[in-house]
């Protein structure tokens, strides 16, 4: 697939504090990008230099095929940005906020009714267009934001913390709406979250510490990495199943406790369609957890690696 | 081309639609003109009339009123500047930063904003004319059109210089008072400015309402055809370097600040967000 975003060698230093250290990595057309990082580690230096907000000290950045330094109004062009704060012109009506984006985005005359009109259905908020949007929601707000990130057709989306202060319920509808664009559009993402659950939607994840891409891997291969799964396996005899295990599969660790036999092994998946097959003793209880991207954050960025698989 | 209109007919729907601003920015000027108008013009007809025997029925409130109507032009233009800071504060100035509009055009878009809000404001004020009883001639009211909005345009720049350096209104807030309230007394707009001594005197020369004030009350009241010595009792000849200053060098002298403004505006724009 074709690199939509190409980040060479950025390097950006403050004062006395390199904040971000010569990082690289390319973005594929299409891709949803996770970018993931504690506070402070240089994610949001690194994000406003891509999208030309930010001039770096040195290193490159190409979007669209357009340079992010020196081409930044047609960079400007390629990207759509939703921040993590409101910057919706409260005092005036969904619609007309809509307008003017058109208008800082020279998005063709005869075309803007219909865009506008097409992406406040994509939020479901063509009803609302009328309203100021002093009187909508938090969620509303957010929606509309999406909507007029939309609105010049970018390339690229950058959603930073997109769903942050919201309730769960308003979080699920706006993935919901991220990604019926992402079907109809073809569109890449690039997100920013605190919410690991959400990250999981990625394509891939970037982790980022202390200026410096620690990680970078599709969901599945990062928890691999992290360790294997966790079976929580009952049966009528535990003893029996624990030998019968140890002699087919030597690879997994197999622990009683409690009366229940807790097994690790490199992927949960293999191993249960095996042991089904095999196992002849009535099984009373069954739980498979799965290493979460919780436990691949913590133990990369050296945080708390505890806090991964046991 | 088209952001510089979105953005100036964004900060004009704003103001149209805020009547508390609109009536409350009549607040000083009325009250200037109370003060000035109503109770210096007797002293100041008499100086006058004492002065020159070439102006008879002498009206000070003629004059005096172009000046309350460019110290109007000059709170509304800066006062409205403080749009930028608002837009900080409330996140709208990053939706503007991140689009393609060019930080030339962001800059020239607020200030048009911020000047063509002044200018109404000021042309406004024309309302009160009947009512103070003073008349101009209706072709000298159409000329001073332009000149008025020429200076709204050169004090606006000023305002979007300041506001683009700052990050809160309570710092704006403090700046304009120190500043707004000197460049009106040092203007000619409300007493003549002639007689003041030198340091004082360069301060009226390189403040651009100077200028402003003296087109204004020249075109509007028609004194620029009057005899020098009657110019110069009424505080009319503008002088620089020894010579008077001519309508079309203030007009020169007001696009001339409004460029440097704009331009050092937009640096300040660009710094602020590369």
């Amino acid at each position: 697939m074709e690199s939509i975003i190409q980040v060479h060698e950025l390097r950006k230093s403050f004062k006395d504090m390199e904040a971000v250290k010569g990082i690289h990595f390319d973005v594929a057309q299409g891709e949803i990008f996770g970018f993931l990082g504690p506070n402070g580690a240089g994610k949001s230096t690194t994000i406003n230099m891509i999208c030309t907000m930010l001039a770096p000290t040195s290193g490159s950045v190409t979007i669209n095929g357009y340079d992010a330094f020196k081409q930044k109004a047609k960079v400007r062009e390629s990207i759509g940005i939703i921040f993590q704060e409101n910057t919706l012109d409260e005092k005036l009506s969904a619609l007309e906020n809509l307008k003017l984006h058109c208008r800082f985005y020279r998005v063709p005359k005869h075309k803007r009714t219909e865009r506008i009109q097409e992406v406040l259905e994509i939020v479901d908020l063509t009803d609302n267009q009328k309203k100021k949007v002093e009187e909508f929601s938090g969620g509303m707000k957010r929606r509309l934001e999406i909507a007029r990130g939309l609105l010049h057709y970018p390339k690229v989306l950058f959603l930073d913390e997109p769903t942050v202060g919201l309730d769960p319920q308003t979080r699920a509808h706006i993935w919901e709406y991220i990604l019926r664009l992402k079907e109809k559009e073809n569109i890449t993402i690039f997100l920013t979250t605190h919410y690991l659950d959400e990250a999981e939607i990625s394509h891939r994840i970037a982790i980022m510490d202390k200026g410096s891409i620690i990680a970078l891997d599709t969901p599945k291969r990062l928890k691999q990495q992290v360790g294997g799964d966790v079976i929580e396996l009952g049966t009528e005899d535990n003893n029996a199943v624990a030998t019968q295990l140890q002699h087919d599969m030597p690879e997994a660790e197999i622990q009683e406790e409690a009366g229940v036999l807790r097994i690790k092994v490199p992927s949960s998946d293999q191993f249960i369609s095996t042991f089904l097959q095999q196992i002849r003793i009535p099984i009373t209880s069954l739980n498979i957890r799965r290493p979460t991207l919780n436990d691949v954050f913590l133990s990369y960025t050296g945080r708390n690696i505890k806090a991964g698989p046991a | 081309m088209e952001g510089i209109f979105a953005i100036w007919q964004r900060d004009l729907m704003k103001f149209i639609r805020d009547r508390a601003r609109l009536l409350g920015s009549f607040a000083m000027p009325i009250l200037f003109l109370i003060i000035f108008g109503g109770g210096f013009s007797g002293t100041m007809e008499n100086l006058v009339m004492n002065q020159t025997s070439e102006i008879e029925n002498f009206n000070y409130l003629t004059f005096i009123f172009p000046g309350i109507v460019a110290m109007t032009l000059l709170m509304t233009s800066i006062f409205s500047s403080l749009s930028v800071i608002q837009d900080k504060e409330f996140g709208y100035m990053k939706e503007i930063l991140v689009s393609p509009v060019s930080r030339v055009n962001i800059a020239i878009g607020k200030m048009l904003g911020a000047s063509t809000v002044a200018f109404m404001q000021g042309v406004l004020m024309f309302i009160l004319i009947p009512v103070l009883g003073v008349t101009y001639e209706w072709s000298n009211v159409l000329a001073v059109l332009p000149i008025m909005f020429l200076l709204s345009c050169t004090l606006a720049s000023l305002g979007l210089l300041i506001a683009s350096l700052l990050r809160s209104t309570q710092g704006f807030q403090l700046i304009v008072q120190v500043l707004v309230f000197p460049m009106v007394f040092l203007s000619g707009a409300l007493f003549p400015v002639t007689n003041m001594p030198a340091w004082m005197d360069i301060l009226v020369k390189v403040n651009p309402v100077t200028y402003g004030v003296d087109a204004m009350k020249k075109v509007m009241t028609g004194a620029g055809d009057l005899p020098f010595a009657a110019q110069n009792a009424l505080g009319l000849n503008l002088q620089l370097f020894g010579r008077t200053v001519t309508v079309a060098e203030e007009l020169l002298f007001l696009i001339i600040f409004t460029s440097i403004l704009i331009a050092l505006a937009t640096v300040s724009f660009r710094r602020a967000n590369a």
